[in-house]
């Protein structure tokens, strides 16, 4: 605007060059990269001399360096011992592990609270309101927060007592788990399968293609190299199943005392891990110790809870329960409850010897307490577990003891009534006597596979194995971003939904299209257009707002470059590795925007 | 001769019942539906409520009410940001008192009136060091407004009243060196609400650049449009708590100054003032765009210079259509302010996190951190959701959104 001066159309140009717009212009520009350059200048120098001051690295040669940052939330194998470079490729992964899933879930959310926003039912239409109205205006740092160290972290159940849900997916305060198909030794033999498949897909898609526009018809493309795919992929997947041998190559050494083994497989005279074997382990008696303890839990305090690993009902054919001290337990008349048989429980005092649990029956009325500190015996015989090595090829089990001699001989009915429960009482089912078992017995034996193998999360000690998981950190972090999120995407949805001119609607009822059709064929594709540019900055929000994940102990990018920026105080390198990534993923959404508008505009016409 | 039958009287449209036929029980979907929401929403309101009435402990929230309101900033200078937000909100009052009791202003003032008359009763009842300073603010605030409403000539005055305030303010806020009633107070004391606030005014200094970098990405001059271009979306590009991050980091070495003399609150003053620039000069740039050519070209016709037309023709029109946009961008940047703990600040937020880790809130069964986020996330709710409820109605004033 600067240079538009009205030009002067007399005979000749007798502006002067002080007030010719283009020299102004150029001069103007010139000064500005002057004092531009001149201020970088100064600042750059300022930056290095304190920078060598300070003897703080200024280049990027130490991504190279062992980095020492525990990282618990890792998508790709890292150790202690791993790069910087490495960690933060980590911190990376995480950012997209959250903003992928973050994205999809915020959508869904948002999209059904947007439409019941325009909901005829007032309640429904209200709820709505409230929930975005109250999710957006509270800072995200607040909800992160809220959802992490008021809500799940004291909340949920602990991870020795978590929540099996169905499906065989597990729910603590370390996070959940669920099961996962992973590929196995004998995966290479499905990749030729995996390989046809994709090939004959192609060509089946091309053939489509052709004879559509052989036919002139409009048709669909994608069902004919889908069933291409399922069935070579599906055949070739049965196909590594047909083998019921295990490879002899394959081993497991297992150590029933601590709980440990490792399956390994030998190649060229070396054994190295075997990742993702199936094992079945059985243990034909053996013994687990635990405490009751008086705790707080759920803002209550719970008394004399005691706890052994999770183990389910069908696991083992028996269980027997005593008390360590039986002839104290006895004294007091204590027994056991299950809250959840066979793990969890309380100890109480049947003083009315009705063999139940009564009200305040789990309170010691010498001191006003629960029933801390009883040792607790579980013995089972027959247990047998099915597990799935990880990707180090290790196998956990719970800590089971051998029943020793000892043990048994002190082992006394505790209360005649307590054997008649689900569980018959230790000292009426143990007979054996004497002969003193030391070591803990333990049969391993490998199980055939094929290309994949469902591994199923269970808890041998105090934490997840097998299966996938979320950390409780990352679904802290999940819920606060997509519930903040979903608030925002549902005003956007509602406003697209809006601006979708009535006449649409009602045309689409005059041609007789249902009210589900309308939305679906005529509302739902013309709000799309309106919806999703707003959307997808939405989208990098909630990506970039992944970086308050430090709140919430979720090991993101920002995280762990500031955790490096701190170690190596490389302040300059880390900042510039940081916006560039975040630039990244900026550009990523707008390619991605870019590209949905030019098809939305196609489908405009 | 055969009489008509009656009609049958007609359905009444209005009332209650007719109300509720149509809004929650119109077929048997919706029936359905709004038993099973409704019984949802009566378990969660009864589960909220015995939390919040009975089962709640409240009362580290109510021992740490002077944290949460200014932290560590001496008891007995407290009549020093309290008249501080009197005057701002005398000054709300005048602008109040001139555009009318109903007007956008008006509401907003006599909501935040409201608030802080409820502050005062509280005050007066149990906090004898601030007893009278509560009600002098809310005096404050109703004197100004008496002012503009007897004499709205004062409106011409007001942006000085209100540059004198924003300057006059910060010095009272910091003290002097000498002592006496106002003493030093250093500005790591500084923090709970007072320092949000504090920071919520980056909004101002914002304006200005980020006007500035809207009009330097529509300049037809590439050195100028393109480092505009790039501020604004390298800014845009990396989160805010990356750049408070970085300015924490890189300030003191830029500046070459000591690390210690240049406060984390400047720090971070410095990066929520650019950041919010840049998402200023996106919602200049949407106004700019919305002018119409003919204006600009019309203003050049009748012989206005090119800053004159951008000044007197371009900005005004563009800026108008875009309060509603800068309104959403200052709860943005309130609900932001929380972010500044990772520079070491103690705002708000902070201060929630301090007090739900102190050896009396440990002993607290179960702790109390649920009370605590759940106080703070309604006092932000509270400006917050007024300033948008301010958004929406400066939407429909400019007719914005019909467009």
């Amino acid at each position: 605007m600067v240079n538009a001066q009205p030009r002067n159309h007399t005979a000749e140009p007798v502006v002067p060059f002080w007030r010719n717009v283009k020299v102004i212009g150029i001069l103007a520009q010139v000064a500005f990269v002057l004092v531009l350059v001149a201020g970088v200048g100064i600042l750059v120098n300022n930056v290095t001399t304190a920078l060598a001051r300070a003897n703080l690295p200024a280049d990027f040669s130490f991504l190279r360096n062992p980095a020492g940052i525990p990282i618990a939330e890792r998508p790709i194998p890292y150790q202690v011992t791993d790069t910087y470079a490495r960690a933060l490729l980590i911190g990376f992964l995480n950012t997209l592990k959250i903003a992928v899933v973050g994205v999809a879930l915020a959508t869904l959310i948002g999209v059904l609270v947007g439409v019941m926003r325009l909901s005829a039912n007032w309640l429904l239409r209200t709820l709505a309101t409230v929930y975005v109205e109250v999710l957006r205006n509270i800072p995200l740092a607040v909800q992160i927060v809220f959802w992490y160290s008021a809500i799940l972290l004291p909340f949920p159940p602990r991870i020795s007592d978590p929540v099996a849900l169905p499906g065989g997916l597990l729910l603590s305060n370390v996070g959940l788990a669920f099961p996962a198909l992973y590929p196995t030794y004998r995966f290479g033999s499905w990749v030729p399968f995996l390989v046809a498949a994709a090939v004959l897909a192609a060509l089946a898609a091309l053939w489509r293609v052709r004879q559509l526009r052989r036919l002139d018809q409009v048709g669909r493309v994608w069902p004919y190299p889908l069933v291409a795919f399922l069935v070579v992929a599906g055949g070739g997947l049965a196909f590594s199943y047909a083998d019921r041998s295990v490879p002899p190559e394959l081993a497991v050494s297992f150590d029933a005392e601590r709980g440990r083994g490792t399956t390994t497989i030998a190649e060229d005279g070396r054994s190295r891990p075997a990742a993702f074997v199936p094992v079945r382990i059985s243990l034909p008696t053996a013994t687990l110790t635990t405490t009751s303890q008086n705790l707080v839990e759920s803002r209550e305090v719970v008394h004399g809870t005691f706890r052994f690993p999770l183990i389910k009902e069908s696991e083992a054919e028996a269980f027997e329960f005593a008390f360590a001290d039986p002839e104290a337990a006895a004294a007091q008349g204590l027994a056991l409850h299950f809250t959840a048989f066979p793990s969890v429980g309380i100890v109480y005092a049947d003083r009315n010897g009705n063999g139940e649990l009564d009200e305040g029956e789990d309170v010691d009325p010498a001191t006003g307490r629960g029933y801390g500190g009883q040792g607790v015996v579980m013995t089972l015989t027959g247990f047998e577990r099915v597990v799935v090595s990880d990707r180090d090829g290790q196998v956990r089990m719970p800590l089971f003891k051998a029943p020793s001699a000892a043990e048994q001989a002190a082992a006394e009915p505790t209360t005649p009534a307590a054997g008649g429960g689900r569980f018959s009482a230790f000292g009426q089912a143990a007979t054996s006597s004497g002969a003193a078992e030391v070591t803990l017995e333990a049969t391993t034996e490998l199980l055939p596979v094929g290309a994949l193998v469902l591994s199923r999360a269970h808890v041998p000690v105090s934490n997840y194995e097998g299966g996938m998981r979320f950390t409780v950190n990352y679904l802290a972090l999940l819920l606060a971003l997509v519930i903040y999120t979903s608030a925002f995407i549902a005003e956007i949805v509602r406003g697209g939904i809006l601006a979708v001119p009535k006449g649409q609607r009602e045309a689409a009822h005059a041609v007789g299209l249902s009210g589900y059709q309308t939305f679906t064929l005529v509302v739902f594709p013309q709000a799309m257009r309106v919806v999703l540019p707003p959307m997808i900055s939405q989208y990098l929000n909630l990506t970039k707002n992944s970086s308050l994940a430090s709140l919430a102990g979720y090991a993101e990018l920002f995280v762990i470059a500031s955790v490096v920026s701190n170690q190596t105080g490389a302040a300059i390198p880390i900042a510039l590795l940081l916006i560039g990534a975040y630039l990244l993923i900026s550009l990523a959404f707008s390619l991605v925007l870019n590209n949905v508008n030019a098809r939305l505009a196609l489908v405009e016409r | 001769m055969a009489l008509i039958p009656p009609r049958p009287a007609p359905v009444p449209t209005s009332g209650p019942v007719y109300w509720l036929r149509r809004n929650l029980f119109s077929g048997p979907f919706n029936t359905v539906l709004t038993l099973v929401t409704g019984a949802v929403v009566a378990w969660a309101l009864y589960n909220l409520a015995t939390f919040v009435f009975v089962d709640a402990s409240w009362e580290q929230v109510w021992r740490n009410m002077k944290l949460f309101g200014v932290y560590r900033y001496p008891t007995q200078y407290l009549w020093r940001p309290l008249l501080v937000a009197g005057v701002m909100l005398g000054l709300m009052g005048a602008m109040s008192g001139v555009a009318g009791r109903r007007s956008i202003i008006g509401s907003a003032f006599f909501a935040l009136q409201g608030f802080v008359a409820l502050v005062s009763v509280v005050a007066v009842l149990f906090w004898p060091s601030v007893r009278f300073l509560w009600p002098m603010a809310l005096a404050i605030g109703f004197a100004g407004y008496l002012v503009g409403l007897r004499w709205p000539r004062v409106v011409r005055h007001l942006p000085w009243a209100w540059t004198v305030w924003l300057v006059g303010g910060a010095v009272l806020l910091l003290g002097v060196d000498s002592g006496g009633p106002f003493g030093r107070v250093p500005i790591r004391d500084w923090g709970g609400f007072l320092l949000t606030l504090i920071l919520f005014t980056g909004i101002v200094p914002s304006f200005p650049i980020g006007v500035a970098l809207a009009l330097g990405r529509q300049s037809k001059l590439p050195a100028i449009k393109y480092f505009c271009i790039g501020f604004i979306e390298v800014v845009r590009g990396a989160p805010l708590i990356m750049w408070l991050f970085i300015a924490s980091l890189l300030l003191p070495l830029i500046l070459d100054v000591d690390a210690n003399s240049l406060p984390a609150i400047m720090r971070a003053y410095v990066a929520i003032t650019l950041f919010s620039a840049a998402y200023m000069a996106e919602n200049v740039r949407g106004g700019l765009q919305a002018v119409p050519r003919g204006q600009s070209e019309a203003a050049r016709a009748l012989g206005l210079s090119a800053w004159q037309t951008t000044y007197l023709i371009v900005l005004p029109q563009a800026l108008r259509a875009v309060i509603p946009a800068i309104v959403g961008q200052a709860i943005g940047l309130f609900k932001d302010t929380s972010l500044v703990f990772i520079v070491g600040l103690v705002d708000f937020f902070k201060v929630a996190d301090i007090v739900s880790v102190q050896p009396e809130s440990l002993l607290v069964t179960g702790g109390v951190k649920l009370e605590v986020f759940l106080f703070i996330a309604a006092i932000y709710f509270f400006f917050a959701y007024r300033m948008s409820i301010a958004s929406r109605q400066l939407e429909r004033r400019l007719g914005v959104g019909e467009r």
